[in-house]
């Protein structure tokens, strides 16, 4: 806490196929509001999720998921941060529409905030708990 | 526009000349307006006169001001044989059939899909058993996207939220005892790209059953705003391209599929993703210009293509808007091929839709409230003479329908069809001095905008340059403040929100990866046992068409007929065309 705050810079970002952007743009949208810098990817791989994280050198990463298969993509998407080293110091959030017995497997991946419907200051709230979890 | 005419300018230039014959005397009018001043300047309280014009903020709205109470004078020079007229006849804003639904009903089509193509063709028979019209089918995502069940990018997702399609294969196992010759099919093939690919392979399947394709009746989406605009994905062609593609499905299927509606002009989609009620229409409108002019440029007769175009639209909250759009565009569409494009035959002429109802209006919250929305939505749908109808299901915010929320789905349009009686009289609300001033101002508004998206150069160059995607983008932001801000009120979420909300226990559909693992298997064999160098020349046949600039879906049905996948025809066109990024994404 003793050093300025810089600010937080969020990627945001699908799975390959996902076709709905509406709430990821939505909370482009927040989360800009709310003062953070925002890199919106669109769709990607997995792993390429998590190399472009790397290069744009961001504290959280953002998933939109609406059609299914949340579990078998952010199992494949966690593999690769830890593979690549960034699992422990950035925080990791997925919003959309899933089953909500589903939750407690994603938080077990590492996810700090997973989201069905949420306002902006629920998930500014998330991630400053998390940023705040990883820096200590 | 290179010294040519906007579509305004040309209507401006063609209308204005006609005399008019006006339906209230001038003495009648200024009776109506001494007393309306009296009226409101004695009798209507001060602070109602003060808030007279209020615009209302709703999801998708369109933001236009509305009065207390609507009288002569908010369309005092109204010409009814001019404005409105009779329906089946000129100007058709009382809706394109004479006898409208006393003749045919709307036609319910209830969009389900998901699971493999076994059990798609099964939620398929026990829909039309319990009286449905047609079929409408939802693609998973790796069919819309383009993806084969075996590629990495289809992890996940094979079968989740439609039915999967790789392979003609496929296809006759969703049709089998299905009479394909009887029950029209809405294919919802979102892309052009998408319809060259997958309708062959339905073209194929009813060629290998012995059923002649004059025989087959239904529809695809084939709308490049779809592909480059609404669509989110990882891999697109240039939006010039695209437009070209869906101008060679139109082509092929106008000449080879008679029956078949070539294009869903889809506003819906659009609308969805974040735009108000007025652009919807005049995007939709606007691509339906840049075919038709085409088409023109390829030599084909105007009524010949016109005949078979059809639109899409999303009706949401703002119930009287919503009667009155459908009304006003329909009126514009007879404006536009009459006068603009010269069509002849009163089909062409025709703005004929497909309505579903609005999915982003309905919550999570308090899931049944959306059984009334719905039903509210559809409800306008059918006072603004639409001609097909999906209602859709209070479920939606939690998974695709399931088959209890579907059944309730048709039974709100049955009880419509059936108890209302809103059926009987056609366009009951014509002549309301509210939906008809409602009405010019929303034509006047599509116009309008497709003016201006005709001013920088039309449909396919504000697609490229971004402007359209940005529209929304902002549209989407400032929407999402409304919300936060209680400004647009949702009943049960930020409005009257219970304290102790739960969410209930709703029936998710869940992935299962059976499912992909048959449709691997499927595809590992037929690969094993189809001729591969067959399909490897009718795919470099395939490129060569794209470069040569002949019509893709030539070849597209030779790599269907040697049983060429989905993915593969794919990566033959992003091979030929090159990649493009849109431009809201980094």
């Amino acid at each position: 806490m003793a050093q300025p705050e810089s600010k937080i810079k969020v990627l945001l970002a699908q799975f390959p196929l996902e076709t709905h952007s509406r709430g990821i743009i939505t909370v482009a949208g927040m989360l800009k509001d709310a003062g953070m810098e925002v890199v919106l990817i669109g769709n990607e791989l997995p792993e390429r999720i998590i190399d472009t994280a790397i290069q744009e050198d961001v504290d959280v990463v953002g998933i939109s998921t609406y059609c299914g298969g949340e579990l078998a993509l952010s199992s494949d998407l966690m593999h690769a941060a830890e593979a690549k080293g960034i699992k422990d110091n950035t925080a990791f959030l997925l919003g959309g529409i899933f089953p909500p017995k589903n939750i407690p497997r994603l938080k077990e991946l590492g996810f700090s905030g997973t989201f069905l419907s949420a306002t902006k200051e629920d998930i500014v709230a998330c991630i400053q708990k998390a940023i705040a979890e990883k820096r200590r | 526009m290179n010294g040519q005419k906007t579509t305004k300018e040309i209507l401006e230039e063609k209308l204005v000349p006609k005399e008019r014959n006006p339906l209230y005397n001038p003495q009648a009018l200024k009776k109506i307006e001494q007393e309306f001043e009296r009226w409101k300047n004695t009798v209507v309280r001060e602070q109602d006169r003060q808030n007279w014009s209020v615009t209302p903020h709703t999801i998708l709205g369109s933001e236009i001001p509305r009065e207390s109470l609507y009288t002569p004078l908010n369309n005092p020079d109204i010409d009814y044989a001019q404005d409105l007229g009779f329906s089946g006849e000129e100007p058709y804003t009382r809706g394109i059939h004479p006898n409208m639904y006393r003749g045919r009903t709307f036609t319910m089509r209830q969009l389900f899909g998901a699971g493999s193509p076994e059990e798609c063709n099964q939620r398929m028979k026990t829909l039309l058993e319990h009286g449905a019209t047609g079929t409408n089918w939802a693609l998973d995502l790796a069919t819309v996207q383009m993806f084969d069940s075996d590629e990495p990018e289809a992890k996940g997702q094979v079968a989740t939220v439609g039915v999967p399609i790789d392979c003609v294969e496929d296809m006759e196992v969703i049709c089998k005892d299905i009479p394909i010759d009887k029950v029209s099919a809405s294919i919802v093939t979102h892309y052009p790209r998408n319809t060259a690919i997958v309708f062959p392979m339905y073209l194929v399947m009813a060629e290998r059953r012995g059923v002649p394709w004059d025989k087959l009746a239904g529809s695809v989406q084939n709308d490049f705003i779809m592909e480059s605009v609404v669509r989110s994905a990882s891999e697109y062609i240039p939006p010039r391209d695209d437009f070209r593609i869906q101008c060679d499905n139109i082509e092929f299927l106008r000449k080879n599929v008679p029956q078949w509606n070539y294009v869903t002009l889809n506003g819906y989609n659009l609308r969805e993703w974040g735009t108000s009620g007025i652009t919807e229409m005049a995007v939709a409108v606007a691509n339906g210009i840049e075919i038709l002019k085409e088409m023109s440029r390829r030599g084909h007769d105007i009524d010949w293509v016109a005949e078979r175009l059809a639109f899409f639209w999303a009706p949401a909250n703002d119930f009287f808007e919503e009667v009155a759009r459908i009304r006003a565009v329909r009126r514009l569409w007879y404006k536009i091929m009459k006068f603009r494009f010269e069509a002849q035959k009163p089909r062409s002429m025709w703005m004929r839709c497909h309505v579903q109802t609005s999915g982003v209006s309905l919550t999570r919250e308090e899931p049944m409230n959306n059984v009334i929305r719905a039903a509210y939505h559809a409800l306008a749908a059918v006072l603004g003479g639409a001609q097909s109808l999906h209602v859709d299901s209070y479920d939606e915010a939690y998974s695709i329908p399931s088959v209890e929320a579907s059944l309730l789905s048709l039974r709100t349009q049955q009880i419509i069809e059936a108890e209302t009686q809103v059926t009987q009289v056609v366009d009951p609300l014509g002549g309301s001095f509210y939906v008809e001033a409602l009405t010019n101002d929303i034509e006047k508004r599509i116009l309008d905008e497709v003016d201006e998206i005709e001013r920088m150069g039309g449909i396919v160059e504000v697609v490229a340059s971004g402007w359209l995607h940005h529209k929304v983008s902002r549209h989407i932001e400032r929407e999402q403040r409304m919300i936060a801000d209680g400004e647009i009120r949702i009943v049960g979420r930020n409005y009257y929100r219970a304290p102790d909300l739960k969410m209930p226990d709703i029936w998710v559909h869940e992935y299962d990866e059976n499912i992909a693992r048959q449709m691997r298997d499927k595809l590992a064999s037929l690969r094993q046992r189809r001729d591969n160098e067959k399909a490897s020349n009718c795919l470099n046949a395939l490129k060569e068409a794209c470069q040569r600039g002949d019509n893709v879906m030539d070849y597209t049905l030779e790599c269907a007929r040697a049983d060429v996948t989905e993915g593969e025809m794919r990566r033959v066109f992003t091979e030929a065309f090159g990649s493009w990024k849109p431009p809201i994404f980094r």
